[in-house]
């Protein structure tokens, strides 16, 4: 019945199989009085790490040549989930990559936490291929659950606790809004599948006060506030610095790192495909100035490492959002890249941030010389922090350039300008970092411990990438092209 | 419609109760009223030792977690069990599939220890 069906999804099988094995694997194992109740996350790190990258070859060894409907259309696959997909597993990678360390460092012992990284890892692939209201929402809500176990995972610590608690009430409460928009649009339509959604509102005016229009201009807005929640756009971001400075630092980097590619994939899939209409342009607008204001005044005035960096996402959730609310294909492009480009970052600086780990890097000011201490870590993160500024010629300045140049195809010239000027406004903090470790003379001075050699392949390559971006910039164009192409024709 | 008779079976049977508990008052002597004995908690005869409140304890909380859990899978069952002719083997295998992913959620419980009670 559903032969090809079965082998197209063989990835997600893989893994979901992988994890269940890793799961019972570390469960024998590590209560085995035989091996001395061994500590396995290590093993089964690796391991995870293992079948997250044969998860990626076997995803990438299945060119799409067309578009294909899987399970009564409750999955698609085409170029944009693929190269998504792809995108998505190797950030997960660098994610456990990054954590290997911090495991032996932190003496935790519960393997578990990889397994809750590899199963929303699963969840999100099927997020990102996800053609139907049931099948988002059931994705969404996976992935979410897992979340909440992990940001509670350190059970000692007030913080970790108060971080799972908030992030689950939040994401619950997000999660009704998103439900409730969901079942607006069905209630008003009579259909979940994108595909029919999206042919029920080719040319349909959609507005407030329409004669049938206004439950479905309802749906679209509660399932838009929905999304804006859990991507931690500026009117529903209150939860998100907290929570990332609550939670292990492992799982502040996976949370803005992985969840950020799947839930923008599943966004552009639902408002650019299926609602593609100018009623929530001006919603998404709002949001990207808002974001990127916030996120540039309020970083200002942070001391902690953590929650600069939530607010530093929260700035560039607003800068993709400049990208999102052109809705031309320009603008999708720009939003890819620029996806790709804060990734990339994200990976670089998370890394950077659990290699300092000796005395507990939480403030700024313990970077303090840092450039004498260890002066190339030091220069990677200048790197890392000017490319977050967007100065030339690093990659960040690439994404944010071709997002304002995308504003300004589509004629939202005050988004751009904003954009420009709140972009030179938050040079202020990331060059604060440059300031404090090369100019600054700490009282006592912390030294810290080498970093082991996976995060400083991963910190190589990735700056490497930021730096050198500028260079052969063309791959990606390409790609981030065809994968809008894909979503729009 | 089936449900009418279930209705009044719950309104009737409620009224009954009621009438059994009234009964007790109406015969029962008022001559002698409740003492201050009468009324403290019964630990064995003895004053309670210590405060009524106390440590929680988290089995308790996960037998009930357990529960929720196997019942939900049971409220999956019941449509699988009534129509396996209607389903056919691909059915049939879906559910299979469905119900290993839970035993192995269940034997990690039960290699974990949630289960012990001591």
């Amino acid at each position: 019945m559903f032969e090809h069906d079965f082998l197209a999804l063989f990835p997600e099988i893989f893994l979901i199989n992988a994890t269940i094995i890793l799961l019972i694997y570390g469960v024998v194992f590590s209560t085995s009085k035989k091996y001395d109740y061994p500590p396995l996350v290590c093993n089964v790190s690796w391991l995870g790490l293992l079948s997250v990258l044969i998860t990626i070859l076997l995803v990438a060894s299945s060119t799409p040549l067309t578009v294909a409907n899987l399970f009564y259309n409750n999955l698609i696959i085409d170029n944009f989930t693929y190269f998504c997909q792809i995108f998505l597993l190797v950030s997960t990678a660098s994610t456990i990559v990054m954590c290997l360390g911090y495991f032996k460092e932190e003496s935790l012992n519960a393997f578990e936490s990889i397994v809750l990284i590899l199963l929303p890892t699963r969840s999100m692939l099927f997020m990102i291929s996800a053609y139907d209201l049931i099948a988002m929402y059931l994705a969404i809500e996976l992935q979410s659950l897992c979340f909440y176990v992990i940001a509670a995972s350190k059970r000692d610590s007030e913080f970790s606790t108060e971080a799972g608690l908030k992030y689950f009430i939040l994401g619950a409460f997000s999660s009704g809004i998103l439900l409730f928009g969901c079942s607006m649009i069905y209630g008003f339509t009579g259909v979940t599948n994108f595909e029919e959604l999206a042919k029920i509102f080719t040319g349909y005016e959609i507005t407030l006060f329409g004669a049938q229009s206004s439950g479905i201009f309802m749906g679209i807005l509660f399932i838009a506030v929905g999304f804006l929640f859990k991507i931690t756009a500026v009117p529903f971001h209150m939860w998100a610095p907290d929570v990332y400075e609550g939670s292990p630092t492992l799982v502040t980097a996976f949370f803005s790192i992985a969840p950020k590619i799947s839930i923008l994939a599943n966004m552009v899939r639902v408002f650019i495909y299926s609602f593609y209409d100018p009623t929530w342009q001006q919603l998404f607008f709002f949001c990207s100035i808002a974001s990127m204001i916030l996120g540039a005044l309020a970083a200002m005035a942070q001391n902690k490492v953590k929650r600069l960096l939530a607010y530093s996402s929260i700035g560039h959730v607003g800068y993709l959002f400049i990208g999102f609310s052109c809705g031309t294909i320009e603008g999708i492009q720009s939003l890819l890249i620029g996806v790709f480009i804060y990734v990339l970052m994200t990976i670089n600086v998370f890394a950077i941030v659990l290699a300092l780990r000796q005395n507990r890097f939480k403030y700024i000011a313990d970077l303090g010389a840092l450039a004498k201490t260890n002066p190339i870590l030091a220069i990677t993160l200048s790197i890392t922090m000017f490319s977050y500024a967007g100065i030339p010629p690093l990659a960040g300045f690439c994404s944010k350039f071709y997002l304002f140049f995308a504003a300004l195809g589509c004629g939202a010239y005050l988004l751009a300008l904003i954009g420009v000027v709140i972009s030179v406004i938050s040079c202020f903090y990331y060059i604060r970092f440059v300031k404090i470790m090369y100019f600054d003379t700490p009282k006592k001075w912390i030294l810290y411990k080498p970093m082991d050699r996976e995060k400083s392949l991963l910190l190589a390559i990735t700056s490497f990438l930021i730096s050198f971006f500028f260079l052969y910039p063309s791959p990606l164009f390409l790609v981030s092209h065809q994968m809008a192409l894909s979503l729009c024709l | 419609m089936e449900f009418a008779p279930i209705c009044v079976y719950l309104v009737i049977s409620l009224l009954f109760s009621l009438i059994l508990i009234g009964v007790s008052f109406l015969f029962a002597s008022s001559s002698n009223l409740a003492y201050p004995e009468k009324l403290s908690a019964y630990e064995c005869g003895f004053d309670p030792f210590d405060d009524a409140r106390s440590r929680f304890d988290i089995r308790f909380y996960l037998v009930s977690i357990l529960f929720i859990i196997f019942d939900s899978e049971v409220t999956f069952l019941f449509p699988w069990a009534v129509s396996p002719n209607k389903i056919g083997l691909f059915g049939f295998w879906s559910m299979i599939v469905f119900l290993s992913i839970s035993t192995i959620g269940f034997s990690y419980e039960w290699k974990k220890g949630a289960l012990d009670w001591e």
